[in-house]
């Protein structure tokens, strides 16, 4: 409601009651027009305020529907009872009770346990469950074991416990009240448009006090004076632009949720666009979030996996006898199972309950293998050793489905180096051989080669227990380990990495040769991230890094001049020890970043960098923790699938898909907005000077006026809007994504050329058609254009009934009225025509109309319809309500204007041929906006 | 100031959240940090006096050393930047452009604009092209016929008392500056004496000068001034003169010119006892038409209705219209008050 040109349209309104004041004061009969147009002033910007507020909250319901809020509810235990009540009536010191699968509803103190483990992920960063007992184990809050956050989940087990926070006062409160604390800082185009109204409003007051003072010294009455004042106001600002932008806005982020993008706050849509960093998560953004075998090992080589998404072509060779070994101890060594009933589902998309490489090796095995479960039934499972840390090897012992052999087949997987130690064989081309040292060193390099890859290696083997020692009745006591565990059949490796997302690649690509800096932050090993980050691009295939450096020059990494490398890896150790100097060396100094073992606190620090140097920064982010970095970012983005709510709420945008692609095209809409932007101002700007030029020649040559302040606002409002929306749907010129991200001091949305060229070139050229159109109407009548100039005093005097024009005819007061009426029809009329030709032009800036194809953008065309639908209308069908000031307008003076139009055209056509012709030159540099 | 910072947050910790995670803490830090340093600019909002002052100093002190180059004082900086934008003597460049460029662009403009005023004089030419000079194109603006009355002094009110001469004074000064034009020897000096009852018709060229009809001063008789140089307002019994708009081309159904007649618009009929009306017939007499438009019918004078009002009640306001009759005349157009008639209140206090 206030600021910018709202502001401006009050005074508007104000100095015309103050007009009608005057007025009224000096003859109590006077007319009520000034106070009817102060009323549509203020009506206008109530509207457009109500407008603007309208679709904010209609993109805030889209994200309120987003989140669904449950009533949570925690079983609590008052006056020996239990009760369920919602878990906001908690106070401290109430006893609750949790099991698996509760939220937490407060941070409580356990005071029993049993077996309970939470997942404090979204607090942490940390992804691996944590048991909780009732023991005190450390002096931090976060550390200890007695203690359960507010939001986090348990996950097994149950547990009992003492409120000590509620609400706001939890720790998650705590993180989230901070979160909303920092400040929200504008938006790169809430400062563009706020440029622009400062630039419209500088010249809406300067012009306004400068002809005020003309006018007073002109000697025209102060009254008069004032009314000249409103219509300069009225004619500088466009009335209608701000709910355009804004309707623009909302059009581009219903396009970008499509794509998966979901914007909640509007401005955002175009500061995507002029991200030049974008600092992302490495797990779910850029990666599948999902276990996939990568590589196998055996008889010496090594193998590749598909990990595509759907793993639908596996081209390794699977003839070799010890991949018929190797496909069984991965189906039998494994406690993964789907869950049932999904038959109908691919095998992809089938959940599974186990841990993620088991899940992997799970479908890794059914896709090649067919059914698993059945291969497993059998070989009916007789004993078996779950993994654990301490043994870091999983083995089972099975019966074969060969009936002829009556042997049990342990199989065992684990960490590599384990599972060797326990061998004495290997299997090559399915011929168990000794294992010796070259068959070793040949491990060694594959495995080192694996790891080097930052993949997840296990080892795998297998025993045939003889069935003399171990008869079928053989009791298997898993305790005692009664039977063989060294001495094994060495079978093969197999690696599995959480692959990127197939789309990954090519979106870094695009964001590269758009001048983005794409940054990983991850909390995973540095050697994973590394590896991510060259198969996807954010280190590019030829560039190294300090390591790689000293690596290929066999030199120690401190004698590596660090400014050579491209890339670095930087952990979250080494970031902690960095000056903020040095940070901001590191990111200025390196084009390729990737920040290893990273906790989500240190992606603040990581962001407050960028934007140091000055950049515009995308942040993406899924945890609590993440939310004081995604709010302080210029665009934070959420996770819409992995992202808490907290992190939702912090961020400007939620991808719904958590794919780092949609980030892309969610740049390329942002660009393509502030291109359109900056056409559909530039076209609400042009007609300006045709709206205001009646004005200063109404004052200085005293012409009657050829347009009223009510023909005005029904172009600013009327003709005018749906155009300028429909330029929302131009298609881009070039390719937009091969160009640097715009620099937010020097690439204004309303720039010099824009304005000038607006202002004095096409501006320009419409007045003058809309000058011939209004001489035209008024020497058809029978007053010359000599005849007019300074007629003005007489022509507005109510008691002069019999003026004279050129031809000695004599007119009444109201005749003269309705000629005047007319003569604001006619300029209205001139003005819509040349709008057209001015809505063309705007559709493109560099290229010519026809090589962007005249007819591609249909709604440009019902833009074009609706304004001379509406002209029409006012014309002719509210040509007789005389407080509109429009009168039925003979058919030829709606052409008078077109030659004007054609003019218009050919003339910025030949602007966008010399930017074309002399790139860069001078032409180009003071004409393309 | 961190310290106070803390403290005031403190309180809003339970003692077993003193102790937090290290990374905890550094998003506190980080935020801390941002507070400190809105804290700090605050602070340096309120130091500002003595700044200013320092710097003031400064200033007088680099000026006498004849070095005239402060720095920090926003304002100033401000100031010093605009004034290099408007002329930067380096670079010899003035609002960022240098001289060759401001005359490049002033005569990229100054042809640009040349070209545009050469198009509108090409477009201005053409319409004149298509303009007659004696007929306008559309009348139907002008039309029907506006009605004006004399003495006009900016308002349709007739207030005068008949014993000061000062309060109708205006009038008769008005009434025979109008008649001037009328005297009889210049219209029998430049005008002819046309038959009446018929249109005076002349045909020819357009261009060439027509010939007007004669309106004498006398035929106004009593209102003509020439008897009662007071035109009856010095006895009470008012003068008015009505004339017709005019409009070219303008022509009377045949056979029926235009009547005047008047009466009381409002309130008792008989508030106007009697009317006389020079020319006795109340009309506008055909041969006053048609009009061929200033340029050629350069003489003509517009025919005049007078309206005598010889009895009429007194102290008080008496509204009165007149209206013109005729076939195809308009007088009762709701928005304009003057096509075809004309209203006006007369007030004759004795």
């Amino acid at each position: 409601m206030v600021g910018g040109f709202s502001i401006l349209l009050w005074v508007g309104a104000i100095l015309c009651w103050i007009a009608y004041g005057i007025e009224y004061s000096n003859d109590p009969s006077s007319s009520l027009d000034n106070v009817y147009l102060g009323a549509v002033l203020a009506l206008v910007v109530v509207l457009t305020g109500i407008f603007a507020y309208y679709q904010e909250a209609k993109s805030t319901n889209i994200m309120a529907s987003f989140s669904k809020m449950i009533p949570q509810q925690a079983l609590v235990i008052r006056d020996a009872e239990k009760k369920t009540i919602p878990s906001e009536q908690l106070v401290v010191g109430d006893i609750v009770e949790i099991k698996g699968g509760d939220q937490i509803p407060a941070d409580i103190r356990l005071l029993s346990s049993q077996g309970c483990k939470v997942d404090n992920s979204s607090l942490t960063g940390e992804s691996e469950p944590q048991s909780r007992s009732c023991d005190f184990t450390h002096d931090n809050p976060l550390e200890t074991k007695n203690i359960g956050f507010y939001s986090t989940t348990c996950l097994e087990g149950t547990a009992t416990g003492m409120v000590i926070n509620t609400g706001d006062r939890t720790v998650i409160g705590q993180i989230a009240s901070l979160a909303s604390g920092v400040g929200n800082e504008k938006t790169p185009i809430a400062i563009e448009i706020e440029h622009f109204v400062h630039i419209v409003a500088g010249v809406a007051v300067s012009l306004g006090i400068i002809f005020f003072i003309i006018a007073v010294s002109m000697k025209y009455p102060v009254l008069y004076s004032i009314i000249f004042l409103i219509g300069i106001i009225v004619a500088n600002v466009p009335e209608g632009l701000l709910a355009t932008v804004t309707v623009t806005l909302s059009l581009t982020a219903k396009r970008m949720a499509k794509k998966n993008c979901l914007v909640k706050n509007l401005e955002a849509v175009e500061t995507l666009g002029s991200t030049s960093i974008i600092c992302s998560d490495k797990t779910g953004t850029l990666t599948q979030n999902r276990m996939t075998v990568a590589h196998l090992w055996f008889d010496n080589q090594i193998f590749m996996a598909d990990t595509s998404e759907d793993h639908s072509n596996q081209i390794f060779d699977q003839s070799s006898g010890t991949w018929a070994s190797l496909s069984k101890i991965l189906t039998l060594c494994n406690r993964a199972e789907f869950k049932p009933g999904q038959e109908s589902l691919p095998i992809m998309k089938k959940t599974v309950v186990g841990d993620a490489s088991e899940t992997a090796l799970l479908k890794f095995s059914e896709v090649i293998l067919g059914n698993v479960m059945e291969i497993r039934k059998r070989n009916r499972k007789v004993a078996e050793i779950p993994f654990n840390s301490t043994n870091k090897f999983q083995l089972s012992i099975h019966e074969t489905d060969d009936p002829n052999d009556r042997r049990f087949l342990m199989v065992m997987k684990g960490a590599p180096e384990r599972i060797l130690e326990k061998c004495s064989t290997i299997m090559i081309n399915g011929q168990e051989q000794p294992l010796d040292e070259s068959t070793a060193k040949a491990f060694h390099t594959a495995y080192m080669e694996l790891g080097g890859l930052g993949e997840r290696v296990l080892g795998f083997c297998h025993l045939y227990l003889p069935a003399d020692e171990f008869p079928e009745t053989y009791s298997f006591d898993i305790d005692t380990m009664n039977f063989p565990t060294s001495s094994l059949c060495f079978v093969g490796l197999l690696s599995m990495i959480d692959p990127p997302r197939s789309t990954v690649p090519d979106a870094v690509t695009k964001c590269r040769s758009a001048g983005i800096k794409v940054i990983m932050v991850t909390g995973d090993h540095p050697i994973t991230a590394k590896a991510i980050a060259r198969s996807v691009g954010i280190i590019s295939a030829n560039s190294e890094t300090v390591e790689d450096i000293a690596k290929r020059l066999n030199i120690a990494v401190e004698q590596v001049n660090k400014w050579d490398a491209k890339a670095a890896v930087v952990t979250g150790m080494e970031l902690k020890d960095m000056s903020p100097e040095q940070l901001d060396e590191l990111l200025a100094n390196h084009s390729e970043i990737v920040f290893a073992r990273t906790s989500p606190q240190q992606k603040l620090i990581i962001v407050e960098g960028c934007q140091r140097l000055g950049a515009v920064v995308a942040v993406t982010g899924d945890g609590v923790n993440d939310s004081p970095a995604l709010k302080k970012a210029d665009i934070g983005i959420a996770m819409g699938i992995a992202g808490s709510d907290a992190a939702k709420n912090a961020a400007d945008m939620v991808l719904l898909d958590d794919n780092f692609a949609s980030i892309v095209t969610g740049v390329e809409e942002g660009r393509l907005i502030f291109d359109n932007l900056k056409k559909t101002i530039a076209y609400t700007l042009t007609k300006n000077i045709a709206e205001l030029c009646p004005f200063l020649i109404y004052i200085i040559v005293g012409l009657p006026l050829p347009i009223g302040t009510i023909t005005i606002l029904f172009i600013d409002l009327g003709t005018d809007i749906i155009p300028s929306v429909a330029l929302a749907y131009e298609k881009a010129e070039s390719d937009i994504m091969n160009r640097k991200p715009r620099h937010k001091k020097k690439d204004r949305l309303v720039n010099k050329p824009l304005a000038l060229y607006s202002y004095l070139h096409i501006g320009l050229m419409q007045s003058l058609g809309a000058f011939v159109v209004y001489f035209t109407v008024y020497t058809q009548a029978g007053f010359r254009p000599s005849t007019l100039i300074g007629l003005r005093l007489e022509w507005e005097k109510d008691d002069v009934n019999d003026l004279e024009d050129s031809y000695g005819q004599e007119w009444t007061r109201y005749q003269r009225q309705y000629l005047e009426w007319t003569g604001y029809t006619a300029f209205f009329v001139a003005i819509m025509v040349q709008q057209i030709a001015d809505l063309i032009i705007r559709k493109t800036r560099r290229n010519s109309i026809f090589q962007q194809g005249l007819f591609r953008n249909k709604v440009i065309w019902v833009g074009i319809a609706s304004q001379i639908i509406i002209a029409l209308i006012l014309s002719y069908g509210l040509g007789s309500i005389t407080a509109l000031n429009f009168t039925m307008l003979r058919a030829q003076y709606w052409f008078v204007a077109v030659p004007y139009a054609i003019l218009i055209w050919v003339y910025d056509e030949m602007r966008k041929l010399f930017i074309r012709l002399y790139p860069g030159g001078w032409w180009d540099k003071n004409m393309y906006y | 100031m961190r310290q106070q910072l803390r403290s005031r947050r403190a309180p809003t910790f339970p003692h077993g959240y003193r102790y937090r995670l290290d990374d905890q803490d550094e998003v506190n830090q980080n935020y801390l940090a941002d507070e400190e340093e809105e804290a700090e600019e605050e602070a340096r909002v309120m130091r500002v006096p003595n700044l200013e002052e320092e710097e003031k100093e400064e200033e007088q002190k680099e000026e006498e050393e004849g070095q005239g180059q402060p720095t920090g004082n926003t304002w100033w900086q401000k100031l010093q930047l605009m004034n290099e934008y408007l002329w930067d003597p380096e670079q010899r460049m003035s609002l960022a452009r240098t001289g060759q460029s401001w005359s490049l662009i002033l005569v990229i403009y100054f042809f640009f604009y040349a070209s545009l005023a050469a198009v509108i004089t090409v477009c201005m030419y053409t319409l004149f092209l298509t303009i007659s000079a004696y007929m306008p194109t559309f009348t139907e603006r002008v039309k029907p016929a506006g009605v004006m009355i004399r003495p006009f002094a900016h308002s349709l009110n007739f207030n005068f008392n008949v014993s000061e001469p000062d309060t109708w004074q205006h009038y008769v000064i008005s009434l025979n500056g109008f008649l001037q034009g009328y005297n009889d020897s210049l219209q029998e000096e430049m005008n002819v004496d046309c038959p009446p009852g018929q249109y005076f018709i002349q045909d020819g060229n357009e261009d060439e000068d027509k010939k007007a009809c004669q309106f004498k001063r006398s035929f106004l008789k009593n209102c003509s001034g020439l008897e009662d140089p007071t035109f009856g307002y010095s006895t009470g019994q008012p003068c008015i003169l009505l004339k017709m708009n005019r409009i070219v081309g303008f022509r009377p159904e045949l056979g029926d010119p235009v009547k005047v007649s008047c009466k009381v618009q409002r309130g008792d009929e008989n508030d106007i006892r009697s009317i006389h009306y020079y020319p006795e017939s109340a009309s506008f007499d055909l041969r006053y038409y048609p009009y061929y438009g200033k340029l050629t019918h350069v003489n003509y004078t517009s025919p005049l209705v007078a309206m005598h009002f010889t009895d009429v009640v007194k102290n008080q306001a008496v509204p009165v219209q007149c209206q013109l009759k005729g076939k195809g005349i308009i007088n009762d157009v709701i928005n304009d008050h003057f096509v075809g008639r004309v209203i006006f209140t007369l007030n004759i206090e004795t």
